[in-house]
């Protein structure tokens, strides 16, 4: 489920992209910190989406400061750091770091379960390594870890359910992310407006992931919401024809353009800050391109647009 | 009051052309037809309100100044708030659920519901499979409030608010508002297609022969 949200790079001027670098490398550094080394190997772009959004809502005080890579030694970052210590943009980079850890663990958990020989046997491995900072990070912020943990839950109750339904299916993801985007806000108007973020963010990676995934899950026999939504179930364990392809394609694009309308409006009332121009870029640009990329393009996860 | 200037995000120094320009980009962000059913509508038409008065207090301090005297005719978008929540309430006074419809007003999307839920299937009508789809595409469940209003225009097709909502969910699949159109981006990057080389042809061929001359002898 991670990986999906990214900038358009190719839109954004130099001075953004490094701002989003910087946070970037600032969150990395911030899993270091609370967690321990070895977390630094959670990150990944959705929690800097998260830290971005948590930063940009109090208008966090915030600095460049260039030091060396603590992964790559040669090399120099700019890291978007906290500045006159600022409680706002401490705590930004801390809640990220928390979600990092928290919904890698919940995906490890998801593959242990999915899964079976190898890789069921690495993420137990993984999740066994993962149990102290798991710990302090539900410590930490309590609501993440419940969001989360109902999400497991109602998710596994959508799946089993009779009828397949993509809203059903992905209205435990997008209940996670409203809860937990919701939190962001300080008075009854933001926390709307972070709300609908928040759950069409959710509804959108959700159903990304649904779609990239469709022609592995009907060849490996999988559950997919997609699959009785189109009326696949006579081509599981085979591969689609071209024409079928297409159509599932299409149909899966205009799920998720069904879900960016939403979106996009909501992002529109967020207030403006400085990573609001950042902000704008990954949803109005970078989620459109993932949607072209792998649907359209089928390019493999290794070699997407950042 | 705030700075009229930083509500539209402009400089005081910045041209009458350029401070229309930002009005209108901003009006067009805010624009309460991306709202419609949205939670968030009554948000966006505070906003809306926000940039409208700037745009009134820019354009009417520099008026009486009487640097410049061209007629800022451009109307604004305020009479669009007006109209625009007032659907539910009054919609068709033969409406069998009116409780339902001031509830959806009113924001109350699960009191909505549960008397739709109470509803038995039999008496069921298209009015019924509207509410519910509207009741849905406030929770986000878009897919299935799309098939809502389906059905409730096959139950009763001349109805327009029933052919709105449906017409409002295909846009949106389509990426009218915002996502990936593959066939639009398409017909961009070409920028000239076939249809397009033959329309320019017989328009020439016209003007020619309108001249005297002709291009295309055979029309």
């Amino acid at each position: 489920m991670f990986g999906y949200v990214r900038p358009f790079k190719g839109e954004m001027l130099v001075k953004e992209y490094d701002a989003y670098k910087g946070v970037y490398c600032q969150l990395c550094r911030a899993l270091g910190k609370y967690y321990g080394f070895p977390m630094r190997l959670t990150l990944s772009y959705d929690c800097t989406l998260y830290a971005m959004l948590a930063l940009n809502q109090r208008d966090a005080d915030v600095k460049a400061e260039k030091k060396r890579c603590c992964c790559n030694p040669m090399k120099k970052c700019t890291y978007v750091c906290p500045a006159n210590e600022d409680v706002f943009a401490e705590e930004a980079f801390h809640k990220a770091a928390a979600l990092s850890i928290i919904m890698t663990v919940h995906k490890l958990r998801d593959t242990a379960a999915d899964e079976d020989g190898l890789k069921a046997f690495g993420a137990r491995v993984l999740r066994l390594f993962a149990r102290r900072a798991m710990k302090k990070a539900s410590n930490d912020y309590p609501f993440m870890a419940d969001a989360v943990q109902k999400m497991m839950d109602d998710q596994a109750d959508a799946e089993h359910a009779k009828e397949i339904s993509i809203d059903r299916c992905s209205a435990p993801t997008a209940e996670m992310l409203q809860t937990i985007c919701a939190e962001l806000g300080s008075n009854a108007g933001e926390k709307a407006v972070l709300s609908e973020v928040g759950y069409f963010l959710g509804r959108w990676i959700y159903i990304m992931d649904a779609a990239d995934d469709l022609t592995d899950d009907l060849l490996q026999q999988k559950f997919n919401p997609f699959i009785q939504k189109l009326g696949l179930e006579s081509s599981r364990g085979l591969h689609l024809l071209p024409e079928e392809r297409k159509r599932a394609d299409e149909e899966c694009n205009a799920v998720l353009n069904g879900s960016l309308a939403r979106l996009l409006p909501a992002v529109n009332l967020l207030p403006s800050g400085k990573f609001t121009r950042i902000l704008e870029n990954i949803f109005e640009k970078g989620l459109p391109e993932m949607q072209r990329e792998i649907l359209f393009l089928h390019i493999k996860k290794e070699k997407r647009h950042d | 009051m705030t700075d009229p200037y930083k509500v539209l995000g402009v400089s005081p120094s910045a041209t009458d052309e350029e401070i229309k320009d930002a009005y209108r980009k901003l009006a067009k962000k805010y624009h309460p037809d991306q709202y419609g059913d949205s939670p968030l509508s009554e948000l966006a038409g505070e906003k809306m309100k926000e940039i409208n008065e700037a745009y009134d207090t820019i354009v009417s301090q520099r008026k009486n100044r009487g640097a410049n005297n061209n007629s800022y005719g451009y109307n604004n978008y305020n009479t669009y708030n007006a109209g625009y929540n007032a659907g539910y309430a009054g919609g068709s006074s033969a409406s069998g659920f009116n409780d339902v419809r001031r509830f959806i007003m009113a924001g109350r999307i699960a009191d909505a519901e549960q008397i739709l839920n109470g509803v038995p299937v039999e008496s069921r009508n298209a009015e019924w499979y509207f509410l519910k789809g509207t009741v849905l595409y406030r929770r986000g469940w878009l897919e299935e409030a799309k098939e809502h209003f389906t059905r409730a225009c096959q139950m009763d097709p001349g109805n327009p608010e029933y052919q709105a909502a449906l017409n409002q969910a295909m846009n949106q699949r389509s990426g009218v508002y915002g996502g990936y159109n593959p066939n639009m981006n398409m017909n961009n990057a070409g920028g000239c297609n076939a249809c397009d080389i033959c329309n320019g042809l017989i328009c020439a061929d016209c003007c020619c022969e309108c001249m005297g001359g002709d291009l295309i002898p055979c029309c």
